[in-house]
């Protein structure tokens, strides 16, 4: 009979002993092994929108475009793509001869099959929410497929680039029921071999591969015999593992990057064509209803110090209202539509539009204090740029009371009167994040009633040649920034520390990676 | 003793329902949704508007808190926890193989932490105002000061950054050693405290000052006479401290990257899973509850003198 002593001691024990397996035996494999800072939710491609799942996907996945270096669509399982006269059928014929990993062929009731999944209300895609135009897809041929729209969508052939619309075998689909998001079926380079929840992520080289990008390196079979994707979340561990070897490549925080940027052992990956954008808003409620007041902020902020605080300086200054990674970036608008940093500037647009400089350093106007509520979400980047900009305001005799919370509470409460400025942040690859932001009454429903502009960003929308598509991206940019209806900050640049010996670990348009063309030097 | 038990645990239904209440009113009043929250800063509510209305209606969000409340206590009545609009998936499937991994996170950090707090404890009581005494008190005051990520980081940089004993990312059983680690000696530190004041305050006690005058030995007093009291005012901790740990011990699970309860707590809250956040306060109400019975039951078992039948 055990005692009570041996019960506790052995029950104690039972937790230690059930974690205890042998160690995998690795050293034989060519293998790179990459940091995700989570877990992803599911690698059913149509079922999420998570960044972390797109970069998982991107493994997994070939898609019908890719964008090459000036943002142009090119085909990739495409062969080819025709628009309808009235843009708003894209018509894809795919290229024989892809198959899935589980060996069936990719072909265009396979695309339907994944564009209805996306369709079907009883699956609930939460990436219907990005394609909302999209109506229905027609097979035309066994290799080609049409797409309806209810209206010209112009950003639909930037998403199709995107690794959620790669397209996943029926037969697996079916197959694995529930379950198809942890047993993923693409036509990419790596196949998933297993999954271990919350931990890693086993990826084994798709020896069928054939790249069609003319872009890649390696046209064949990946070079890696394996992927692991290992889930470390916190900053300083991915940072002692790159040190110790147990990482190939980590995007790390900027903070982090420059104790390793001058170690031979390592070498710096900046990826300049990010998508997202820093921006400070307004409420439009007295006085920033008045053009003057925003007119002020405006010049007020400065965004090299931003960058500097925020990023360490990893970033772009942006005085255009869109993304400098996105097409259409043109920063010869910027500096002519633009509000560079001008303190003094920003000074004086506030004595011209009445606001008096008070003893305590506090301007005033018809006896209202310039003492205004600044928002955004929490994080330790959003602080620093939030106390630049406080400091920023407070030069020119504006007082700022700054407020965060996380997004979730954050942005529903942009929707009421009680906040003056927000600084927020979004992230979208096509420039029709200008039109879902500030079509008025734009996104948080405050800007004022306005065709012109209305106009404009219709256009964005909806023409789908890139010429003359450019033309309006252009136009709007100008008319965004001579509304002062924002005031751009920044993209900042996400950085990746590689082992010194990792080679073709490249960003394409889309900010991936072709992970077929990547091996150590030694291999 | 089985009357006692089934009363306690009757007694914990309207908690754990109470608490469900609340979790569910305060879903109410929050202005978003883990069908908003999935969509942050990427697109905004009016070009997902057909999106969005479409999920709520899959997952049963577009109901009145009430409804959704009734049907969701109708089905964890039948083992159904219901599925994660982030995760697709039941929930029970996620929560399942987290809180393995967080009884094993516990489990092992309370069994370090008895077996360094509570000698050390004893040793400090008996050895009162004695260098050993003060060293050890210096090393508890350390370990409850000492903040957890900081020393989990510590841990790391010494035992796999320095000396190259254990992997930064570890594997298999290795993979508990520096969490627990870390977990047990901060567990070890309240653990020696407590032990120590109820081992110097049973030592003034008449009981032990006759088993001196017999000529026991101090050891043999220590043992026989005074551990069991002692024992008593320890397990009221760990039990609380158990409760606690099954709760998630959020830091250290994602520093090691250990995925328990906690670290997909904080994660269901951002994400406004609801589903998730639920299942998981059952189970934070759930651990506290077992482990105050279990401790009553020890009780019981420790000291013959507690009698919950009368």
């Amino acid at each position: 009979m055990p005692t009570r002593r041996s019960l506790v001691v052995s029950s104690a024990l039972v937790p230690l002993s059930l974690s205890m397996r042998p160690r995998e035996a690795r050293a034989a494999l060519k293998e790179l092994r990459y940091r995700l800072i989570e877990d992803p939710e599911s690698l059913h491609s149509g079922q999420s929108v998570s960044l972390t799942v797109s970069t998982c996907l991107n493994f997994l996945h070939d898609r019908l475009i890719y964008l090459d270096n000036t943002g142009k669509p090119q085909p990739w399982l495409a062969e080819s793509w025709s628009f309808s006269d009235d843009s708003r059928q894209i018509t894809f014929k795919l290229r024989p001869g892809t198959k899935f990993h589980d060996g069936t062929d990719l072909d265009a009731a396979a695309a339907k099959f994944h564009f209805d999944s996306i369709l079907d209300p009883k699956l609930a895609s939460p990436l219907r929410g990005t394609i909302s135009a999209l109506e229905s897809c027609d097979l035309v041929d066994p290799m080609t497929f049409r797409l309806n729209f209810s209206r010209p969508f112009a950003a639909a052939m930037i998403l199709f680039a995107a690794s959620a619309y790669g397209f996943n075998s029926p037969t697996a689909v079916q197959k694995a029921g529930r379950q198809y998001g942890r047993r993923p079926v693409g036509t990419g380079p790596y196949m998933l071999k297993s999954w271990s929840a919350g931990t890693e992520l086993v990826l084994v080289r798709n020896p069928r591969y054939r790249q069609l990008r003319p872009d890649a390196v390696n046209k064949g079979a990946p070079y890696a015999d394996q992927i692991t994707l290992t889930v470390l979340p916190e900053e300083g561990v991915a940072f002692s593992a790159l040190q110790t070897g147990e990482l190939s490549a980590a995007e790390l925080q900027t903070d982090t990057v420059d104790r390793l940027r001058r170690d031979p052992r390592f070498a710096v990956v900046t990826d300049e064509k990010a998508k997202n954008f820093m921006f400070l808003e307004f409420s439009w409620r007295s006085p920033f209803d008045d053009r003057a007041m925003r007119d002020a902020v405006s010049h007020a902020i400065d965004r090299e110090a931003i960058v500097r605080a925020s990023y360490s300086g990893y970033g772009t200054i942006n005085l255009n209202p869109l993304s400098s990674g996105i097409p259409g970036y043109d920063p010869s608008i910027g500096a002519t539509h633009g509000t560079p940093y001008d303190a003094a500037k920003a000074a004086a647009l506030l004595d011209q539009a009445g606001w008096k400089m008070g003893p305590a350093g506090v301007r005033a106007k018809d006896g209202k204090e310039a003492k205004f509520v600044l928002r955004s979400y929490a994080s330790p980047v959003t602080d620093r740029a939030l106390a630049v900009m406080q400091s920023n305001l407070a030069a020119i005799g504006v007082q700022v009371s700054v407020s965060t919370a996380d997004w979730g509470t954050f942005y529903p409460s942009l929707l009421r009167d009680d906040w003056d400025m927000a600084l927020n942040r979004w992230t979208y690859n096509d420039p029709q994040v200008m039109v879902n932001l500030f079509r008025p009454p734009g996104h948080r429903r405050k800007l004022p009633a306005d065709a012109e502009l209305t106009r404009i960003l219709s256009g964005v929308e909806s023409t789908l040649d890139p010429a003359e598509r450019q033309k309006y991206v252009v136009e709007a940019q100008q008319a965004i920034l001579e509304r002062r209806l924002l005031v751009p900050i920044l993209t900042n640049h996400a950085i990746t520390i590689t082992q010194a010996g990792l080679q073709n670990y490249t960003f394409d348009y889309l900010n991936q990676i072709l992970h077929g063309d990547v091996r150590m030097s030694d291999w | 003793m089985t009357r006692y038990i089934l009363r306690r645990l009757l007694i914990a239904l309207p908690v754990v329902l109470g608490v469900l209440l609340v979790t569910f009113m305060i879903q109410a009043v929050i202005p978003t949704d883990a069908v908003t929250a999935m969509y942050e800063g990427q697109v905004t509510e009016d070009e997902a508007e057909e999106a969005i209305a479409a999920i709520r209606e899959r997952f049963g969000l577009d109901q009145p808190w009430y409804v959704q409340f009734g049907r969701y206590v109708t089905h964890v009545m039948q083992g159904d926890f219901g599925e994660s609009v982030r995760l697709r998936r039941p929930v029970a499937e996620e929560i399942g193989y987290r809180f393995v991994n967080t009884l094993q996170l516990t489990g092992a950090a309370l069994l370090i932490g008895i077996l360094i707090g509570v000698p050390m404890g004893i040793l400090s009581a008996a050895r009162k105002d004695t260098w050993l005494d003060v060293g050890a008190m210096t090393v508890g005051l350390l370990g409850i000061s000492m903040p957890a990520f900081f020393f989990g980081l510590l841990l790391i940089l010494v035992f796999a950054v320095w000396l190259q004993w254990i992997p930064v990312v570890p594997r298999g059983g290795a993979a508990l050693l520096l969490p627990a680690l870390t977990l047990g000696l901060i567990e070890a530190a309240p653990l020696s405290r407590i032990a120590r004041s109820a081992m110097i305050e049973i030592l003034r006690r008449d009981h032990i000052r006759a088993a001196r005058s017999r000529g026991m030995s101090e050891l043999s007093v220590i043992m026989r006479h005074a551990l069991p009291g002692t024992l008593l005012a320890v397990m009221t901790v760990i039990g609380l401290q158990f409760g606690n740990l099954l709760g998630g011990a959020f830091i250290i699970e994602v520093i090691f990257g250990w995925r328990g309860i906690g670290e997909l707590g904080v994660k269901a809250i951002q994400w406004r899973d609801f589903a998730l956040t639920q299942a998981i306060i059952l189970i934070s109400a759930g651990a506290h509850i077992g482990a105050n019975l279990v401790v009553d039951v020890l009780y019981a078992w420790v000291d013959p003198r507690v009698d919950y039948e009368t």
